[in-house]
């Protein structure tokens, strides 16, 4: 868990690598490692890698990065963990490896002389590195299936460079600022900017599950070796337990196999607990794995004392049943406004969420934690969002007129130019995207609507970035191959677009600005892989599954309680901070129904949130 | 039908015979590909008449020029079906990069595009939009070129490789020239210089900032002259600004001059200075360095190339007089001659790089061929057959 950072000269008639340069980018990432800092150079400075630790395993210096293999062929930047670090130890070992360190770094290093670049295949957790091959005289970047782990790269045409942050690439100084239509379009469509794009043009993501290799030729196409699509397809396919009482033992195997592997640390590791079934089950989980001394934090507001927005008080039950030491943090106003600006300086692309993270995070660390436990990722895992219900009723609600040529534009047409504007600018969109998958959830998960944007970024962003992005199309090219079961198609578009763009990224800016790491044991390539054909049949009943894994059962409150979301009064802070007021320029933004959301998103976009 | 050896058509406005910065890369490029391992010949379609063509290299065969547009799209097609079977299509230009596009398709082969500059500071035309996207790979002269590009065209940026110009060996550092001395009246002075066409249409350049910067030279250095290289419709406009600058005295214009006499103005000079705001590359600053002597040039666009960010040469802001006046003067001031500072732009590296490129171009999926889409949206993690399978098992060029 840190910042890596690279530089790489692969044209010939490029400048050799700017030390200075790979230090500012590596060094603006000093909250990501805070406990240690590293360079390495090849021997005729075409390539160097910046590393900032933070250390979990192996706490002694041997672990500090880059690291170098003993025969001195390879060399790694890695940002991550390992889960699975000492079988795959084990059996590299067996094979004659020998290691130097404790180190999940070093495995990866032996793992790629053994296997090449299919070593990614085997890598359970969460990481973003970096590989320099001598022998090929090439650089390998991977991300970990989820994207989990973020990782930028800037290609100019003759020097490629990465790190773990955008805005770190920037504050190297070379890379260009020039915007992205297609960034920002899709922040306003989403509310988190899409990968591939950045808000910046030469700066692109890794995508989630790819690989990506420069050689002297420069940047190669990247190769998507995990796809959660596919996934789900193999699962349909594939026979699942058939009663429920196996289903419900083979799920508890799995989910304490995972909380078991994302409690690999040398240092200890706490949990974010809510009100909520995910963060109680891990906690209880984590009881189950053998984990004795348990810290958890809430986060809690005085504004909701006594009602039932307050998650306080089921946390603490939640925390009394399973005997850990729990901390209730109160966030006030007052702390909100000062940190703001703090806020909006570490969040590193342009979003409409992540504040509640930046405070449980800040919460964490003040507890001394270096590793918390989230619940992120149940709610696409176990099917909890109303869109599991709802996108597949409105695509067969609008199947037919949905498909019929003309009629959709045609009454985005009417609507919104015969109508007051105070209608919902989705209904305007209903006909023309509701009727496929991927239509009805950018309806479902859509902040603006394509015909808003002239107003909120100008006419060419908006025309060159919707060009670009072609929004529908986008969201359509995760499901592909298609899963047959609408649970499985809903599962995918979460946890492809809403959860990697919005939650994954969200949360790592918002606790590595803290020092922070936090692990998610339900955003696991092999849980999903052995849950998958489970929720495929369950559909969203599925959470009971996670409720009753526990081997001691979660407050009955915790499963009755309706699901709310989590929800805050930062919104009506921030309306109250007239450091926010930009919005009230837009007409449609000032509708008394206006959700805060689009508000935020324009006072992101416009750029002001900060003055 | 596995031939042994391929046979490229190459679309460009000019090559073999012509004149200018695009014929140079052209040449340099198509010899550098006749050479490319399994390339068995490169048939040139040139565009724009040239002058009279030395004997050409082996496995380059140059047809005549066809200048009309829709005859030359004509001559274009009538070649690639008389010439039977091509394998490849190379275009040298972005406007005739539709053209490319459709026998590119129709002949079912992948397409090669390199693109100069000006031609992309602008959005493209739909049809040129497509037909870069269609493109296998794009190389672009410059990193800013390539910046351009890719901010109007949806294609992946890993498809869009740079390969800049190179320079030829007349240029080299040597004693100012004594014929020139005594032409020009420039003995025991300074002398910038400027090598360009004095185009009405090319005013970018910045022939005038540099007029405009001369009085603020000359209270310091009033031994300076400024020579002017090259001709065109412009050159009246400058010729008056030099007057009214008061500067008239220092300005020289040389016309055109013929191209075996370039190097030695290069020597003659001992700054280059050439404040354009819109070069693609700008291979003038490569022949002025290559002379050894000093180069000014404009950031933000193509002139960061060959002066490597600042590490070759001076790069000033071009609307910023004072800064500019500043950089011609601290570059008057020093006396010691560079040497050639060009080694990393040599042919050698140049075919070097155009060897790995046409490696990685021929490993490139999809391109133009037809199956290309479906075949891509289908795809998850397994390998997509070569683009011409030809070429599967092809060895490393030399």
């Amino acid at each position: 868990m840190c910042g890596i950072a690279g530089i790489y000269a692969y044209h010939y008639a490029a400048n050799a690598v700017d030390r200075g340069e790979l230090r500012r980018i590596r060094d603006y990432m000093a909250a990501r490692g805070p406990d240690g800092i590293g360079e390495w150079y090849s021997s005729d400075e075409r390539v160097g890698f910046g590393h900032r630790r933070l250390t979990i395993i192996d706490l002694s210096e041997r672990g500090a990065q880059p690291m170098v293999s003993a025969d001195g062929k390879f060399v790694i930047t890695f940002n991550g963990e390992i889960y699975n670090y000492r079988q795959l130890r084990a059996s590299l070992e067996a094979k004659g490896c020998r290691f130097r360190t404790q180190t999940d770094t070093e495995v990866l290093l032996h793992l790629y002389a053994e296997k090449g670049e299919a070593m990614v295949d085997d890598l359970r957790g969460m990481f973003a590195f970096g590989l320099w091959d001598a022998e090929k005289s090439a650089l390998l970047l991977a991300r970990d299936p989820y994207g989990i782990k973020p990782l930028y790269y800037a290609d100019d045409g003759w020097t490629v460079r990465f790190a773990s942050q955008v805005k770190a690439l920037l504050a190297g100084g070379k890379v260009s600022r020039d915007p992205e239509p297609a960034g920002w379009v899709g922040f306003c469509l989403f509310g988190s900017v899409p990968e591939p794009f950045t808000t910046y043009q030469e700066i692109r993501v890794l995508p989630a599950g790819s690989m990506l290799w420069v050689d002297r030729v420069g940047v190669h196409e990247t190769k998507q070796y995990f796809s959660i699509a596919d996934t789900y397809c193999q699962a349909e396919a594939a026979r699942s337990p058939a009663n429920e009482q196996d289903q419900q033992h083979s799920a508890r195997e799995a989910l304490l196999d995972s909380v078991r592997h994302h409690l690999v640390a040398d240092v200890p590791v706490g949990a974010f607990l809510s009100s909520g079934i995910d963060s109680g089950a891990l906690v209880g989980l984590m009881r189950d794995a053998g984990q004795r001394e348990i810290q958890t934090v809430t986060v809690a507001f005085e504004e909701f004392r006594g009602r039932g927005e307050d998650e306080a008080p089921i946390a603490a039950e939640v925390a009394s049943r399973y005997e850990t030491r729990h901390t209730t943090r109160i966030v006030t106003e007052q702390e909100f406004r000062n940190d703001l600006p703090k806020i909006l300086e570490a969040m590193d692309q342009p979003t409409i969420d992540g504040i509640n993270t930046w405070f449980v995070s800040k919460a964490a660390r003040e507890l001394g934690l270096k590793v918390a436990i989230s619940g992120l990722g149940g709610d696409e895992l176990f099917g909890g969002y109303p869109s599991f219900r709802e996108v597949p009723r409105c695509v067969r609600a609008l199947a037919i007129p949905g498909n019929l040529p003309v009629l959709g534009d045609l009454t985005r047409w009417l609507l919104t130019t015969a109508l007051p504007s105070s209608l919902n600018p989705k209904a305007a969109g209903l006909v023309k995207y509701g009727g496929s998958y991927a239509g009805a959830y950018f309806l479902r998960r859509g902040l603006f609507m394509p015909w808003e944007l002239q107003t909120l970024l100008g006419g060419d962003t908006a025309r060159l970035g919707l060009r670009r992005l072609k929004p529908v199309q986008h969201i359509a090219t995760v499901l592909k191959p298609k899963p047959k079961t609408s649970f499985g198609r809903i599962a995918t578009l979460e946890s492809s677009i809403y959860m990697r763009n919005q939650l994954l990224r969200d949360t790592d800016w918002a606790s590595m600005a803290h020092s922070l790491e936090v692990r998610v044991p339900l955003v696991d390539k092999k849980l999903l892989n052995q849950f998958a054909s489970i929720a495929a049949k369950n559909g969203s009943q599925s959470k009971r599954v996670l409720a009753n894994s526990p081997r001691v059962p979660l407050p009955p409150k915790v499963i009755k309680r309706p699901k709310t979301g989590f929800t805050t009064p930062i919104q009506s802070w921030l309306e109250r901070d007239n450091r926010i007021q930009e919005w009230r320029r837009i007409p449609s933004l000032t509708a008394d129904k206006c959700p805060w959301a689009r508000r935020w998103a324009f006072q992101v976009s416009a750029g002001t949130a900060a003055a | 039908m596995a031939r042994s050896e391929l046979r490229v058509l190459a679309l460009v406005t000019e090559a073999f015979g012509g004149r200018g910065g695009i014929a140079q890369y052209n040449r340099d490029f198509l010899l550098a590909l006749a050479k490319c391992d399994r390339v068995g010949e490169v048939l040139v379609l040139p565009r724009f008449n040239s002058g009279s063509v030395d004997a050409l290299p082996p496995g380059v065969q140059q047809l005549r020029a066809v200048e009309g547009r829709h005859t030359y799209s004509l001559a274009a097609a009538c070649t690639a079906i008389t010439h039977r079977p091509i394998d490849f299509v190379f275009c040298g230009h972005l406007r005739m990069a539709p053209l490319a596009a459709v026998l590119s398709r129709v002949l079912n082969v992948p397409l090669w595009l390199q693109i100069h500059g000006v031609d992309v500071w602008h959005d493209l035309s739909a049809l040129q939009h497509r037909a870069v996207q269609s493109a296998t790979m794009v190389t672009s002269v410059s990193r800013d070129t390539r910046h351009r590009l890719l901010r109007w065209v949806e294609i992946d940026p890993a498809r869009v490789k740079v390969l800049p110009n190179t320079v030829e060996p007349q240029f080299q550092p040597g004693p100012k020239p004594g014929h020139l001395l005594e032409r020009h009246a420039v003995g025991g002075k300074k002398v910038l210089i400027t090598v360009s066409r004095l185009s009405s249409l090319e005013r970018y350049k910045g022939h005038d900032r540099v007029i405009r910067t001369l009085p603020r030279v000359l209270e310091q250095r009033p031994d300076t002259i400024y020579l002017i290289v090259g001709d065109g419709d412009d050159r009246s406009r400058l010729e008056s600004l030099a007057l009214e600058c008061g500067v008239a005295k220092n300005v020289q214009f040389t016309g055109s001059v013929p191209a075996e006499e370039l190097p030695d103005y290069f020597r003659l000079a001992d700054v280059f200075v050439m404040p354009s705001t819109a070069e693609g590359f700008g291979i003038v600053f490569l022949q002025a360095m290559a002379s050894g002597i000093r180069v000014i040039g404009g950031t933000q666009n193509g002139t960061r190339d060959p002066l490597c960010d600042g590490a070759l040469g001076t790069l000033v802001d071009p609307e910023n007089g004072d800064e500019l006046a500043s950089a011609i003067l601290a570059a008057l001031d020093d006396p010691t001659r560079t040497g050639d500072r060009t080694t990393r732009f040599k042919p050698n590296l140049f075919r070097e790089h155009l060897n790995a490129l046409y490696r990685f171009f021929s490993n490139q999926n999809g391109g133009s061929v037809p199956a290309r889409s479906s075949v891509r949206r289908e795809k998850i993690v397994t390998p997509v057959p070569s683009a011409f399978h030809s070429l599967e098992k092809h060895q490393p060029c030399q």
